[in-house]
């Protein structure tokens, strides 16, 4: 932040700042600030919920890099399932949220539909239906056998094809996703299509040089929250998996969920913790420098 | 003007949010500070005590603990209780929560997973001192039975029912195959040949079960050779010859690759469902493995399911061993202990009480409780104390309860037995990786 | 012209035939949870292909569903869960909202500092942040309250403050200064210029926030331990324990009945995603 000479401007811009602000710096300081010193003091120490937590140096750290293997098969399983999901679930959530924000009828209907398997989310029966589709003699199996292919193990079963059934969950689970979209499109002013279509443009063009250029804040947040969620997913294949088939679609929270509470490693889980948080602030870091190639701002930050 | 009603915002904000607690607060703390507000005089004899109690359990064993603990405050009026009944899922994530905040419910159902760790970690009293001074009556509780909520010489589960592992089999399914029905003295070569003829000749599963998410039926076969699956102290394996547990791989993978078993991944798929809906009970696999209330469990989907004893090794060693079902444990931060300590007597011991819990914690410690329920059973109920007593000429000494990070070592059994099913390794090679990784965790949480 | 006309005709057929198999696709858990709750206990996984019951048993299932635990009703839960999702929207949505206008058109001191601490507060697994949270709730004597469960959300969460700077960042600048020269300070920029076109984001945020306090189940599991203040989320969970009994079909019914509220929320405040200010015409 540069001072300039409007020093009385910038004072109470300042203030009027940190009063909007405030709310939140309070659920803030209540919420995170303390809970965050102490994760990462956890994560020095053996703590394990029950006991009074002593210092142990790097040793979690340690333990993770050079004699955790199973660390290291979650951080892959979830590096993959993000960098899949992601991209499949923006697109098809972009996809839909076009189609619906066309002028037909049952819209509402169709909207709320979509929605819904972001509602059911992490019930039982979306872990008995998925599995009646991709698991043994499930639907997907049955059909294959029908067309003569036949399959020694399912989609879930199989390690090397489990992830793509959680990944599957996730893109099935595009609703937020489409929302945002849906409400970003109306955000979009109607006059710049008229003058589009004076200028004679076609719908391909009228989407490439409006919406979506339109579009890219809303797909950089996309971007960034999905990126996130993602590696923050646990959900998906604590219902579906439970981690397995050999670990095979074990996401790295499940894990240091486990590590916290079922095996009563707390201080590791920490350290696991703030491994992540490591890792998911340098890509979003990363995705936010990135904003000046491709993000469109109708209002240009002067920095 | 325009920065004064700005800055009200955030005010106003936080001002609805002391509103509605305050609100909050008002009108539905009224109840739970009632019955302090009419005794407060603290004089007379016995002084007013509020418990904190919780439990896991279902929608029935909810019910009629709130009953109970009615009856309880009924009797003993200077008692009342705060009870939180839970679901499974989650309740032992909530109890260490409790306790690392130093604020876990005076008594607490205890498992059999977890109870060590909580031991070791002093979260939970000794209950030996109540037992001197005969708060808590356990004379009719056979010693060997009292001996499993022991832990380093402290008492620190009084257990509350018991169970035995059982081969819950489909007679129709064993008829169909032409396969004669287990006898108690049956061996492994003979339940193999038992499964697989029911493959041969029906096409269904012969042993359809779970052994992956627990380690009992490993320990039961550990136990055929005189060995445990945990040492005594707990800080490691309490076998030595890995050829037990390579044994055990080889017949769960001839009976996999037969299809006598389900895979892993049919598994899988089975075990999304209830337990209502396993094979045995659907009549699509002649038998499994699993605790003695099992019939009790699926009565209402099929009645018919008979209990065997499991199998033993040719050397014919007692194996089966009584299993203690669930505990209650007093809080070592509680500062009612001896009241505590007075209600689980009176729910071991007392008649009438176990008449409305009705043998749904499984079967009740105390003789004459035991007795005293046997009118009022069901079929299956019936079968489950028949089932327990021929058990207990079958079994051996208790097993010690699981050590901290023995859920872990459950996670590593389950990976290796996969390895095995799944081809990636050899029995001998999981076998013994399976050793090293135990005893490694089990060093780590010895330490701890 | 005739050949066109058919294919305008085509089109919108073409249209809902594509988004009726796919809406097929997507409410199927829902439909099989609907019928679960319709069928007898006994039938639920061993008929669980089948939309159609055998048995029927929908008085039974939702009665004892409703019951709820140890003489609590199912009404009380869905009635915690209400005000819990209710004040901590609100207060969420409202506070979000102030903090990402600071974020995206104030300059002060500290802007980028605070803002990565918001993004920060995204990033770290709510798992080992709980238990600190517990104690801290702890001594504030806030723990068993309702109040415990509507503080986290009330101030304020980064994904609500993160896209609301995202959308307002999306509103041109010249409409800012326009209304300065029309003698607005900095809230009535915020009131007349930037409310107004935020309403599909606030509706947007309103029917995420609902819906996450609705279901969360973690933050009441652990703070929660008076059986009057669980919130629907937990009451499900108490009708399952793996090892005994468990009552699905009324698991299944209260599944059904606790998906309603979010379910109608969604129908309410989703026309405010659709009914456009974009028709005010801004210019780009």
């Amino acid at each position: 932040m540069r001072l300039s000479g409007h020093s009385k401007k910038n004072s109470k811009e300042n203030i009027t700042g940190y009063i909007l602000i405030l709310p939140w710096l309070f659920g803030f300081l209540l919420l995170y600030l303390v809970p965050m010193f102490s994760s990462v003091y956890y994560s020095f120490t053996n703590y394990n919920l029950l006991n009074e937590p002593r210092f142990i140096g790097l040793d979690n750290y340690k333990r993770m890099f050079f004699n955790d293997p199973t660390f290291w098969k979650s951080l892959g399983v979830t590096i993959y399932y993000v960098f899949a999901l992601v991209p499949l679930r923006l697109i098809f959530a972009l996809f839909i949220a076009m189609l619906l924000n066309t002028k037909m009828k049952f819209m509402g209907v169709y909207r709320a539909a979509y929605y819904i398997p972001s509602i059911v989310g992490g019930s039982v029966a979306v872990s008995i239906v998925w599995r009646q589709i991709f698991g043994n003699k499930g639907v997907i199996m049955s059909l294959l056998e029908l067309i003569g292919i036949h399959q020694e193990v399912s989609f879930i079963g199989n390690p090397s094809t489990a992830i793509w059934t959680i990944i599957l969950l996730g893109v099935w689970q595009f609703g937020s996703s489409m929302l945002i979209f849906l409400a970003a499109l109306k955000q979009i002013s109607e006059s710049l299509y008229e003058s589009a279509m004076i200028d004679g443009a076609n719908g391909w063009q009228k989407f490439t040089r409006i919406t979506l250029p339109m579009l890219t804040p809303i797909i950089f947040f996309n971007l960034v929250l999905q990126t996130i969620n993602g590696f923050r997913a646990f959900t998906e294949s604590f219902i579906v998996t439970q981690g397995g088939p050999l670990d095979s679609t074990l996401l790295y929270v499940l894990y240091l969920y486990r590590r916290a509470f079922t095996y009563f490693d707390m201080g590791y889980s920490c350290a696991l913790a703030w491994v992540l948080v490591g890792i998911i602030a340098l890509l979003t870091l990363l995705i936010f420098k990135s904003q000046t190639v491709w993000v469109y701002y109708e209002s240009k930050e002067e920095r | 003007m325009k920065k004064v009603s700005l800055s009200l915002l955030p005010m106003l904000l936080i001002l609805s949010l002391l509103i509605v607690g305050c609100s909050q607060t008002g009108n539905v703390n009224v109840e739970p500070t009632q019955p302090a507000k009419v005794q407060p005089e603290e004089e007379s004899s016995t002084k007013h005590v509020l418990l904190s109690i919780t439990w896991w359990g279902s929608q029935t064993r909810h019910d009629y603990t709130a009953k109970l603990l009615e009856m309880y405050s009924e009797k003993y009026p200077h008692v009342t209780f705060e009870s939180t009944p839970s679901g499974w899922d989650g309740y032992f994530d909530k109890m260490a929560a409790q306790a690392a905040g130093n604020t876990m419910p005076d008594i607490v159902q205890m498992d059999n997973l977890y109870i060590a760790t909580y031991t070791k970690n002093n979260a939970i009293a000794d209950l030996y001192p109540f037992v001197s001074n005969n708060t808590l009556d356990i004379s009719d509780v056979p010693e060997s039975m009292v001996k499993t909520g022991e832990i380093d010489g402290k008492l620190t589960g009084a257990v509350l029912s018991v169970t035995a592992l059982t081969v819950p089999y489909n007679p129709d399914v064993f008829a169909e195959a032409g396969v004669s029905e287990p006898t108690p003295n049956w061996t492994w070569s003979e339940f193999e040949e038992a499964m697989l003829t029911i493959k041969e000749k029906t096409g269904k599963y012969g042993y359809a079960s779970d052994v992956l998410s627990d380690t009992n039926l490993l320990t039961y076969w550990i136990r055929q050779y005189g060995k445990s699956l945990y040492s005594t102290d707990g800080t490691q394996l309490g076998y030595e010859d890995d050829q037990i547990f390579i044994d055990y791989l080889n017949m769960l993978y001839r009976l996999t690759k037969a299809g006598a078993m389900p895979t892993a991944d049919e598994w899988m798929q089975i075990a999304t469902t209830g337990k209502e809906a396993r094979p045995v009970v659907t009549g699509d696999a002649g038998a499994m493995f699993e605790w003695a209330n099992f019939g009790v469990i699926v009565e209402s989907v099929n009645p018919d399911i008979k209990l065997a004893i499991p199998p033993y090794a040719d050397n014919g060693k007692k194996s089966l061993w009584i299993k203690p079902g669930m505990f209650f444990s007093i809080a070592e931060s509680s500062p009612n202990k001896e009241e505590a300590a007075r209600f689980i007597s009176w729910f071991i011991n007392d008649i009438e009480a176990n008449k409305v819990i009705n043998a749904e914690r499984g079967i009740p410690v105390a003789s004459k409780v035991k007795e005293a329920l046997k009118p009022q059973l069901t079929k299956q109920q019936k079968a489950m104390f028949e089932y327990l007593d021929l058990a207990a000429e079958h079994a051996g000494p208790v097993s010690p309860p699981e050590p901290a990070g023995s859920a872990e070592v459950t996670k590593a059994m389950a990976d290796q037995i996969n390895l095995v099913l799944y081809d990636k390794k050899t029995p001998e090679e999981a076998a013994a990786d399976f050793r090293k990784a135990a005893n490694e965790i089990l060093a780590r949480n010895a330490q701890n | 012209m005739s050949k066109a006309r058919k294919s305008n005709k085509l089109k919108p057929v073409l249209f809902h035939i594509f988004a009726i198999s796919l809406g097929f696709f997507m409410v199927y858990p829902l439909l099989w949870t609907l019928a679960s709750s319709f069928k007898h206990n006994s039938e639920i996984f061993i008929n669980s292909y089948s939309l159609i019951p055998k048995k029927w048993a929908v008085a039974e299932n939702y009665t004892t569903g409703w019951k709820g635990i140890s003489g609590i009703t199912f009404g009380n839960f869905l009635l915690n869960s209400f005000i819990v999702a209710a004040v901590g929207t609100v207060g969420g949505v409202l506070c979000s909202m102030l903090a990402a206008y600071a974020f995206s058109r104030i300059k002060f001191i500290g802007r980028n500092f605070w803002f990565m601490c918001v993004m920060m507060t995204l990033m770290i697994p709510n798992q080992v942040m709980i238990v600190p949270q517990y104690i801290i709730f702890k001594r504030l004597d806030l723990i068993n309250k309702l109040q415990s469960l509507i503080v986290p959300w009330f101030f304020g969460s980064a994904f609500f403050i993160f896209l609301m700077v995202q959308f307002i960042r999306g509103i041109p600048k010249e409409l800012d200064e326009a209304a300065t020269i029309d003698g607005c300070g900095k809230l009535g920029i915020f009131f007349k210029v930037i409310l107004p076109l935020l309403t599909p984001a606030i509706a947007t945020c309103t029917i995420f926030s609902f819906y996450w306090i609705w279901q969360d189940f973690f933050q009441p599991l652990i703070f929660m331990s008076k059986p009057k203040y669980f919130t629907v989320s937990l009451a499900l969970n108490m009708y399952l324990d793996p090892n005994s009994f468990s009552n699905y079909g009324a698991l299944f019914a209260m599944s059904v009945v606790s998906l309603l509220p979010v379910i109608i929320l969604f129908i309410m405040f989703q026309k405010y995603l659709v009914e456009g200010i974009a028709t005010t015409g801004l210019k780009g």
